[in-house]
Order: C-alpha cells, then sequence, then structure tokens
C-alpha cells in the first residue's frame, strides 16, 4: 500500500509539473506581458513549490520555524494572486471608463468588507490573524471576480474564454481554500492530509483549467475600444430613462393595487 | 464551529453558485445594432394603460349578468385578462428595452453614476418581482374590480408624466444626434 506521504509527494511533484507547464504556454503564446502580475503569481507558486519541497527535507529544521516560512511565502503567493485577480478585472473592464470606475469602488468596499469581518473573528490573536487574514483575502477575492463577472453581464461586456478560464480558476480555488480552511480542516483534524490532498487537487483543476484556455488563446480574442460619448449627454439621457423606468414601475404597482383593491 | 465562521462557509458555497449563474449564457440574445435614439423614439405601450384598466373594470362587461348572459360575461372577461396578460408582457418588452438602452450608454459613457445604476437596479428587482405576481394573479383569475374610476384617474395621469418625460428624452436625443461620437454610430455587439 502506498503512504500518505509518497502521495502527498507525488501530488506536489504534479502539481509543480502542471505549473511549470502553465509558465510554458504563457510564455509560448506571449500570454506573460498581457498579464504580468498573473505570471508573477504563476513564478512565485513554482518557487514556493521547490521551496517548500527543499524545506521538508530538512530535518535539522524545527517545526516552528518551518510553519513560519511556509505561511510567510503563502501569504507572498496569496498577495500575487490577489493582485492578479486586479489585474484581470482591469484587463476585462478598463475598456469601459464609467462601469471601470463604478466597479472598482464595488470591488474595493466588497473586498474590505469581507477582509474586515474575517479578521474580526481572530479576536487579536496573530496566528489567527496571518491565517484569518489570508482565508479573508481569499474570500475577498472570491467575491470581487463574482462581483466582476455579474457586473460583465449586467452590462454585456464580453469576456473572452481565456479571461473566463481565469476567473473561474482563481475563483474555484479561492473558495475552496475558505470552505476548506473554516470547515474541514479544523473539525475533521484526523483526516488533515485528506484534506491536504483536496486543496492540492483543487488547484491543479484551477491549473488545468487555466492550461487549457492558454493552449487555445488567440490573440484575436482582444475588443476592440467601443465609442464614447459625452458624460454630460450619458447624465442626461440615463435620468430621463430612469425616469421612464420609474413610471412604469409605478404603473404596474398601480395596476397591482388596483387589483386588490377590487378583491 | 462557530456562527460567524459558518457564516463564511455559507457566503463561500453561495459565491459558488453565483460564479455558475454569472457564467450562464444569456438567455435573450442581445440586439445585434441597437441605435439608442432610435429604440427611445419606438412608441410606448403604457400609454395605453388606461384602456386595459378600461377593459378590466366589471361594470364594462356588468350589463351582460343583467341581460341573463352570464356564460358570455365570464367568456369576454377571461379574454380580457388575457388581453392584460398580453399587455403585461408588452410592458415588461419596454422595461426591458429601456434597462438596455440604459446599459448601452452606460457602457459608451466615460463617467457612470452609481445611484443611477443602482436605482434601475433596485427598480429592475421591483418590476420584476411586481410583474410576476401579478401575472400569477391575472392568470389564477381576477375577482371583480371597484373603484375603478379614481385609478383610470391615476393612469391617465401617469400617461400625462410619461409624454412629459418623453418630450424631455427626445430633446437629449436631439441635442445627443448633433455630437459626432452618437449622430452617426451604430452601437454594435450589444
Amino acid at each position: 500500500m502506498v503512504e500518505p506521504l509518497q502521495l502527498q509527494t507525488a501530488a506536489w511533484a504534479l502539481t509543480t509539473t502542471l505549473e511549470l507547464a502553465l509558465f510554458v504556454q504563457l510564455v509560448r503564446r506571449k500570454l506573460g506581458r498581457i498579464y504580468p502580475l498573473f505570471f508573477a503569481y504563476l513564478v512565485s507558486a513554482i518557487f514556493q513549490s521547490i521551496a517548500v519541497a527543499a524545506l521538508y527535507r530538512m530535518e535539522n529544521l524545527d517545526r516552528w520555524t518551518v510553519w513560519k516560512i511556509v505561511w510567510g511565502t503563502q501569504g507572498l503567493v496569496v498577495f500575487l494572486r490577489a493582485l492578479a485577480v486586479v489585474e484581470l478585472n482591469r484587463r476585462i473592464l478598463l475598456r469601459y471608463i464609467g462601469i471601470w470606475a463604478l466597479s472598482r469602488k464595488l470591488f474595493l468596499g466588497v473586498a474590505v468588507a469581507v477582509i474586515a469581518y474575517d479578521l474580526v473573528l481572530s479576536k487579536g490573536l496573530w496566528q489567527w490573524l496571518i491565517l484569518n487574514g489570508i482565508r479573508g483575502l481569499e474570500l475577498a477575492m472570491a467575491a470581487v471576480i463574482v462581483t466582476m463577472l455579474l457586473f460583465a453581464r449586467y452590462y454585456r461586456v464580453p469576456v473572452n474564454p481565456l479571461q473566463r478560464a481565469l476567473a473561474v480558476g482563481l475563483c474555484l480555488y479561492s473558495t475552496f481554500y475558505v470552505i476548506n480552511y473554516s470547515l474541514l480542516e479544523r473539525i475533521v483534524q484526523q483526516y488533515a492530509v485528506l484534506w491536504n490532498f483536496l486543496d492540492l487537487f483543487a488547484f491543479m483543476a484551477s491549473l488545468l483549467v487555466w492550461i487549457s484556455a492558454a493552449s487555445r488563446y488567440v490573440p484575436s480574442e482582444e475588443l476592440a475600444v467601443p465609442s464614447a460619448i459625452p458624460a454630460e449627454l450619458y447624465g442626461k439621457l440615463s435620468s430621463e430613462v430612469n425616469s421612464r423606468l420609474l413610471l412604469l414601475n409605478r404603473q404596474l404597482i398601480q395596476l397591482l393595487h388596483l387589483e386588490d383593491r377590487g378583491q | 464551529m462557530t456562527l460567524p465562521v459558518l457564516l463564511l462557509v455559507l457566503f463561500a458555497l453561495l459565491l459558488v453558485g453565483l460564479l455558475a449563474w454569472a457564467l450562464r449564457p444569456p438567455a435573450h440574445q442581445a440586439r445585434p445594432a441597437l441605435d439608442v435614439f432610435e429604440a427611445l423614439k419606438q412608441s410606448r405601450h403604457s400609454s395605453r394603460m388606461s384602456h386595459v384598466i378600461q377593459a378590466l373594470q366589471p361594470e364594462d362587461t356588468e350589463y351582460l349578468r343583467e341581460t341573463g348572459q352570464v356564460a358570455l360575461m365570464q367568456t369576454l372577461r377571461r379574454q380580457r385578462r388575457r388581453i392584460a396578460l398580453d399587455y403585461l408582457d408588452q410592458l415588461q418588452k419596454e422595461f426591458a428595452m429601456l434597462l438596455e438602452i440604459s446599459r448601452v450608454l452606460a457602457v459608451m459613457s466615460p463617467e457612470v453614476i452609481g445611484m443611477e445604476e443602482m436605482e434601475r437596479w433596485k427598480l429592475s428587482f421591483i418590476f420584476a418581482s411586481t410583474c410576476a405576481f401579478l401575472r400569477w394573479k391575472l392568470r389564477l383569475g381576477l375577482q371583480p374590480f371597484s373603484g375603478f374610476t379614481l385609478l383610470s384617474n391615476m393612469a391617465t395621469d401617469i400617461a400625462r408624466q410619461l409624454d412629459a418625460a418623453t418630450t424631455r428624452v427626445a430633446e437629449a436625443a436631439v441635442q445627443g444626434s448633433e455630437h459626432p461620437a452618437l449622430g452617426h454610430k451604430r452601437i454594435d455587439g450589444l
């Protein structure tokens, strides 16, 4: 029977291989220039995998030092992932100046609220502050990505397959991390090795989604900038459209009340 | 596990659900080339509300009961309810068109007024829920109405307000059509 440790080593090796495969795809398709922060995040994840593997081979290091190094590097990787999320949102929405200006305020609000809520749970203990801070950041990333996709859907902003894949991979991994960290690792401690595997598998799934999208990427996916109108005209027309919507709504509500009175 | 942590987990699950929803292909294909001003000039079904209200008034068909034609009265009322449902569909289409216009404007504008966008999201939600509620009530069969005269007057008021609003829109449209960025371009890909 295969030892859990051997399986874990194999999973780590597979993850690093997939990370390298994605790295090659990004370089080949010159996507590193389009998404430099995502590229930096990937590079940091590769270095982290190698560093952690090397660290676990050093037997003379005490567990506390290993813990600090592992979570320190994890913090850096998560921070770079957060920057990659910002980059992705910016890339999708920046062409629509007004929408981007509105959405970034909303994204910031969502992110701050989620992180603040999570940090409150640490009750001032610094160990929990780091761990909960990372969880908060992961959840904030997922919330921002979902908000961005909802925004894009509402305003019919085109999202190309690569951007969609990046968003899905980032969001799914972040939400899985939150669920894993909050629920599974704490409640079912005896299955810690299994949950570690699940975490690696979630990351592998994200890597596969990204590799698949990067390998199919064609440069023509970048869309043209839409034509613009003056802000004053938008303001005028927008308020008129709103007043018509409001009147339609009032009509409908009156029709409803009318019926209620009739009964 | 404490309640705040449980709420975090539920929020994460909600995000997964919303992610799946956001990635679905759109239910309605967007119009291939929507001209904002053309769309704003289109006729408004909402202006015909007073006729629909008139048709739904019980007094309009009550004389049939007095002449002993109850079955005919019921058939007539059923048909009018169906017309009211069609009217509701048209109102919804008009609402959707206005929303589409507002999206086009927001996408093209260098500045988007957050409060107005939020107001629209709120209105969309209220409109959609009211519409669904009304539709179900109509499908289940309306009771005879009373006190329609007052409400019919209110509807006329609204129609008047709508006319005023549309005049302002037309004025804005004229100003807009003088602007080269919008006057000679159609908005594609929407």
